[in-house]
């Protein structure tokens, strides 16, 4: 008699879809995280009066209460919808190439068009070519690929599919090449590129395509209470299920028995016994660390060695003693380059030196109640490889984190003049924090490096280790949609498997 | 891996050797085994062994602790941060957090001084029962009160009350260890002449640095006292550095000192972005505090159910972490003001009482979450911890 039919180890995103929805799908159900709360990422904290999201800065795949998309059901069907309040962004973005251009797209596919063909008349044409492709290639990779690829049908994929089939796998770059000659509404449209943490010379034109429209269809979205609030829904429908939790409650050691789990030792040095395991800590401190017979995984070793590390972030988390308005924000979603150009903006990801670019979120511009009245809460935010901090002497950290802010501050007062000025609280976040928040190495937010041959096309779950599964930003995409979404999924197939093998037993 | 439908894909045959080029230059990242526990065990470990070397007398209630790493390794720290320190007192396990008083440039050792609190049970314990030579484990360092280069300016106002002396004196070793461009003034509240900590040592730092002024004022002067004396109320402020506009206020003391400094700044029209506070504990009159539920006694009893472990019976006057303690149970912590959340703990049924200054989130007080050192049981509860 095993302790638990499952332990699912981290309460990220994906450990607590996965641990709800196997708990709800009747399997006995342990989840334990190494921190004192749930979330991963997806947290927030407090400082004053001023409480801070941590990661989210905006929610897709929700889709509207008349338009549902995936999001919304998955949550729906977890039992947390009437516990969380959402609030829908009516704009995208606004995007500020200082001196250049200034720009706010709207919430729609139609109103992209619209504002889009006032900037760049000449581009008219390729506007409404360029939406309808990404429309047709999302919907293809969504409704035809998985099941000509379950029906081994490549007529299927070739016809029905044949957008996707077309576009799916180019880089990014080279399809808005295609579309425009502009390139300034290359860098508009491509603005997201951050979210997936790579130029879009190195994405693929399904991923970049796939979240444009994803959130100009089914828009963006914040959460009341922030993330943790989605966290907090997530693990109390997990423990009215009757699932168990314990936090502070690291695991030390995943235990097999004939590549077979067995159990996990805690950092306590208790040992729990199991059928099967979900981690959602990182693939590699699963496989490299965690695991018992870590060399004797060679078919994982070698899909690592296909893996690039991914990117992590930096980020200040503000809160101001002014409105949105005093501070001249008029959208949430804000980005600001100083140049079009993706790749140098990028390239500085790999440096401590002034960065090109960067995210500035502010989250009562569309709900106040996000600050007390009269303040704004806002975090800035630009993409950083957390190896650049890996020579940095601990006793040097506190001062070049303090150094780097200030070049980050410095980036955005170009276009927000005065932010320093309206501080209340502030909190610093270097990638070397996310690492201590998440235990991935390199502090990743998003797993490993998100380029074309991340995606599930080129991978297969890993199997050398009965029961053993991940679930989470390093088997799959990262980001909340993703994360949530595999963590049902994970569970579903393992709910499968135990019916089989209840079915087999009797 | 090769799928013969994904082949209908362009670029899909491209991307495979693409993929086999990575592999073949790429790691399987077993080098990196350890990694990310070296680097956080070197900036934020979660517990540090500390041996007392040194214990050294300041007045006569207070000590300094002069603690070093059994290991070898202390981490850095902003000056003005704390760890908090384990103790077991007559079985009890229980933790008090203290400001560290020395440098952050001394990296040898972390000093913490210590003053009595009348009845104190942590207090009393450290500067009686504690000696050289003894182990203590404690946190990392933590907290958030600290000079703050990005938005705190040059002119700073640091109000001290007693103990409260001791994240001044850190910041003030920082300032000159890193010539930050400011001015400090130091005013530093003591009961009487006798009870200035580290009187001698400011006045030797007051001397030989410029940006640095040291005012003291005596609430209970003996006859031939000639200094500032009373509390530290705006006036005296005022009158010692002039206009209140544009300065960074800090303050750090007895609890009675904030409730008076605090409203006579804001009264004044300091801005809440211009002062910074560093809690003392627990409110320990919760019945005063705004919200307390109308005709609930603070030494009423109730019961305290820890589901799946056990039951036993408290004070309702009492924060919970406390009880909890005494009667066997741990819970992680480390400000035990409620403002680190790392005690939080989920109520199941029942009431607490959560003390206005407990910083809980949103949804945390949504789905019943409380910080377990700010929350008093106002009626029989369970818990889940
Ligand atoms: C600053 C920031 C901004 C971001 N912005 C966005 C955005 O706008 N949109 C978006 O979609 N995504 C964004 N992301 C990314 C997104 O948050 C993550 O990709 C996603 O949340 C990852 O979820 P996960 O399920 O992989 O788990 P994680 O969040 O990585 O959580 C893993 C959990 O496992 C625990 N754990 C690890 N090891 C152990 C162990 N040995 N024992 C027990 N527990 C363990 C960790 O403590 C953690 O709680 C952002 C992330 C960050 C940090
Ligand atoms: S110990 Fe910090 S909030 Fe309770």
């Amino acid at each position: 008699m095993k302790d638990f039919d499952a332990i699912v180890i981290g309460a990220g995103n994906g450990g607590l879809t996965a641990a709800a929805t196997l708990q709800r799908g009747g399997l006995k159900t342990l989840l334990l995280e190494r921190h004192n709360i749930p979330g991963g990422c997806a947290t927030s904290f407090v400082r004053g009066p001023y409480e801070f999201e941590v990661a989210l800065h905006q929610l897709s795949g929700m889709g509207t209460p008349d338009k549902p998309f995936i999001l919304r059901k998955l949550f729906a069907d977890l039992g947390i919808m009437d516990k969380v309040d959402f609030v829908e962004e009516p704009e995208l973005y606004r995007m500020i190439i200082p001196g250049i251009i200034d720009i706010t797209l709207p919430a729609s596919v139609v109103g992209v068009a619209r504002t889009l063909k006032q900037y760049f008349p000449k581009e008219s044409r390729a506007i409404d070519d360029f939406l309808e492709l990404c429309k047709f290639v999302t919907l293809e990779s969504i409704m035809v690929l998985p099941r000509a690829r379950k029906a081994v049908d490549k007529e299927m994929l070739r016809h029905q599919g044949k957008n996707f089939a077309k576009y799916g796998l180019k880089p990014a770059q080279q399809v808005f090449d295609e579309f425009f000659d502009d390139e300034m509404i290359k860098a508009v449209l491509g603005a997201y590129w951050g979210y997936l943490g790579l130029p879009l010379r190195e994405l693929s034109f399904a991923d970049m395509g796939a979240l444009f429209y994803a959130y100009a269809e089914f828009k963006p979205y914040h959460v009341i209470g922030g993330s943790q609030a989605l966290s907090n829904a997530l693990l109390d429908s997990f423990l009215e299920a009757g699932g168990e939790m314990r936090f502070n409650c690291a695991v030390d050691k995943i235990l097999t028995e004939s590549s077979a789990v067995r159990a996990v030792r805690t950092e306590q040095g208790d040992e729990i016994t199991c059928h099967t395991i979900v981690s959602n800590a990182s693939s590699l401190h699963t496989y490299n660390e965690l695991l018992d017979v870590s060399n004797r995984v060679e078919l994982v070793r070698e899909d690592f060695k296909s893996r690039r590390l991914g990117v992590s972030a930096f980020v200040i988390y503000l809160g101001l003693d002014c409105t949105p308005e005093q501070l001249g924000v008029t959208a949430a979603t804000n980005f600001i380059v100083l140049t079009p150009d993706d790749e140098a903006v990028f390239r500085r990801a790999e440096t401590l030196d002034e960065p090109l670019g960067c995210g500035f979120t502010c989250y009562n511009v569309d709900d106040p109640s996000f600050a007390p009245e009269g303040k704004s809460i806002a975090s800035l935010i630009c993409i950083q490889y957390g190896d650049v901090w890996k020579n940095v002497a601990p006793d040097d950290y506190v001062n070049t984190k303090y150094a780097f802010a200030e070049k980050l501050l410095d980036l955005a007062e170009t276009v927000f003049p005065n932010i320093r000025s309206y501080i209340e609280e502030v909190e610093i976040a270097t990638p070397l924090t996310m690492m201590r928040y998440l235990n991935t190495p390199g502090g990743a937010i998003y797993g490993f490096d998100q380029n074309r041959l991340d995606s599930s096309l080129f991978r297969e779950r890993y199997k050398e280790i009965d029961g053993l599964y991940l679930a989470g930003a390093w088997s799959g995409m990262g980001g909340f949609q993703p994360t949530y979404q595999a963590g049902v999924s994970v569970a579903n197939s393992i709910i499968r498997t135990q019916i089989y093998r209840d079915k087999a037993n009797v | 891996m090769s799928d013969d439908v994904l082949s209908v894909i362009e670029g899909y045959d491209q991307a495979l050797l693409d993929k086999a080029k990575l592999a073949a230059k790429g790691t399987d990242f077993t080098e990196r085994k350890g990694e990310v526990a070296a680097i956080i065990g070197h900036l934020h470990p979660k517990r540090l062994s500390l041996r007392v070397i040194k214990v050294i007398e300041e007045t006569v209630s207070t000590k300094t602790l002069r603690l070093e790493a059994v290991g070898g390794y202390l981490p850095p720290f902003q000056a003005g941060q704390y760890i908090n320190l384990f103790v077991n007192i007559e079985g009890v396990n229980t933790s008090r957090p203290y400001a560290i008083s020395s440098s952050p440039f001394e990296r040898n050792y972390y000093d913490v001084t210590i003053r009595r609190v009348i009845e104190g049970f942590v207090s009393n314990y450290l500067l009686d029962q504690v000696h050289a030579g003894m182990c203590l484990q404690s946190t990392g360092p933590m907290g958030t009160f600290y000079y703050n280069p990005i938005f705190h300016g040059d002119d700073l106002i640091f109000l001290a009350g007693g103990s409260g002396i001791a994240p001044a004196m850190s910041i003030i070793l920082d300032i000159i260890h890193q010539k930050r461009p400011v001015r400090f003034h130091l005013i530093y509240g003591s009961r009487n002449m006798d009870d200035i900590i580290f009187h001698r040592e400011l006045k030797q730092l007051e001397a030989e640095n410029d940006f640095l002024t040291v005012t003291r004022v005596i609430s209970e002067p003996s006859m031939n006292y000639s200094g500032k004396k009373g509390f530290v109320s705006t006036e005296l402020i005022s009158e010692l550095v002039g206009s209140l506009d544009d300065k960074m206020f800090y303050l750090c003391g007895p609890s009675n000192m904030y409730d008076f400094c605090l409203v006579e700044l804001k009264n004044s029209g300091v801005p809440s972005r211009k002062i910074r506070v560093e809690m003392n504990g627990a409110p320990k009159l919760p019945e005063q505090l705004e919200g307390w539920p109308v005709g609930v006694l603070s030494k009423t009893i109730i019961n305290v159910t820890v589901r799946g472990k056990g039951r036993f019976s408290a004070k309702v006057g009492e924060p919970l972490i406390n009880s909890l303690e005494r009667n066997g149970y741990f819970v992680e912590n480390a400000c035990r003001t409620g403002e680190c959340s790392l005690c939080r703990i989920k109520v199941l049924s029942g009431n607490v009482f959560n003390a206005p200054q407990a910083r809980i989130r949103f949804s945390d007080r949504q789905f019943g979450w409380c910080h377990a050192c700010s929350a008093y049981p106002v009626e029989d509860i369970e818990i889940l911890i």
